[in-house]
């Protein structure tokens, strides 16, 4: 009986295995580029927007940037949404839910500190509150590229490295930098620089 | 349970590595050598190999090309491959299936 069960158990395990990896493929190339693209782009848009406007408060500074956010996360799912449709597959499925499970808990961490800090409106916290997004962003993404690809796991631990550092040097050698700028790079710069990358390099790299 | 169903399962479809490249496959209409090297962390010796004997097996086309003057190889499923995919899949299925009406 025992051996009967084990049986079991190894063609049920053999069919899950299929299952995750059939639903992994499916995901793979969904709309990857054009969505961190998107972001990019309103990172820039909102960083410029932000030193237009000179926001000297940090109630202002995250309400803008937690608005930019919604509306990046908004555009991401229409983004995904419409390649789901174009390709055929079910926009919420199981492996779109799991990368949503996935990026909830540090996405929503994140933002409840911008509220948070928007609340104390403290002027020294406008250093800290970019580093702590830029970091908890890229656990995110790290977390979500367990169900993409290994090139998300190296782009979130670029946002955790790059917040580490610069929160180093900002906290210990006294390295001023503009909020709004930071959130550029972090936000803008490094979502465009791997859009960019992988629009390239989607067929490009695939060298065999 | 029937043990027949066991000595049925495709020995080129069994082997761990060449389950997750058809599995893969099966989902979409093509992927490149990279795409799927990354997302199945295999070293590209070991997928190659693979590859090589799936295709010999008639499961699986490769294709080369260039794309910006680099050297592109991508991988798809032929009409056969889905077929062996689609019964070692079921053949897996009414393995679960008898074994759980044993129990």
């Amino acid at each position: 009986m025992q051996s009967k069960s084990m049986e079991t158990d190894w063609a049920a395990e053999h069919l899950q295995t299929i299952r995750t990896l059939m639903e992994r493929s499916a995901v793979y190339r969904r709309a990857l580029a054009p969505i961190l693209l998107f972001a990019g782009v309103l990172g820039i848009i909102g960083s410029l927007v932000g030193s237009f406007l000179d926001l000297d408060s940090v109630r202002s500074f995250a309400s803008m940037w937690l608005a930019t956010a919604v509306v990046t996360i908004g555009g991401a799912f229409f983004i995904a949404r419409r390649q789901a449709f174009k390709d055929r597959e079910p926009f919420w499925s199981p492996p779109t839910r799991r990368i949503a499970v996935a990026l909830a808990p540090p996405l929503t961490v994140g933002m409840l500190l911008g509220f948070i800090f928007a609340l104390e409106n403290a002027p020294e916290l406008f250093g800290p509150l970019v580093f702590i997004w830029a970091f908890f962003y890229g656990c995110a993404v790290h977390s979500a590229g367990f169900f993409i690809s290994r090139g998300m796991r190296l782009f979130g631990w670029v946002f955790i490295v790059s917040a580490g550092v610069l929160s180093f040097l900002h906290e210990h050698r006294g390295l001023m930098i503009n909020p709004d700028a930071l959130m550029g790079f972090f936000f803008g710069g490094l979502h465009l620089a791997y859009g960019i990358y992988l629009y390239i390099t989607e067929k490009g790299k695939n060298a065999a | 349970m029937n043990p027949e169903a066991f000595l049925q399962l495709d020995r080129v479809i069994h082997e761990k590595g060449r389950l997750a490249i058809m599995s893969m496959l099966a989902a979409s209409p093509e992927l490149s050598f990279t795409e799927l090297r990354d997302a199945l962390g295999m070293t590209d010796g070991n997928l190659t190999t693979h590859i090589r004997t799936l295709q010999e097996s008639g499961y699986i086309s490769v294709a080369k090309s260039y794309q910006n003057n680099r050297p592109l190889t991508t991988c798809s499923l032929t009409t056969q491959g889905r077929k062996a995919f689609a019964d070692y899949v079921d053949l897996l299925e009414k393995i679960v299936q008898q074994t759980r009406k044993l129990k």
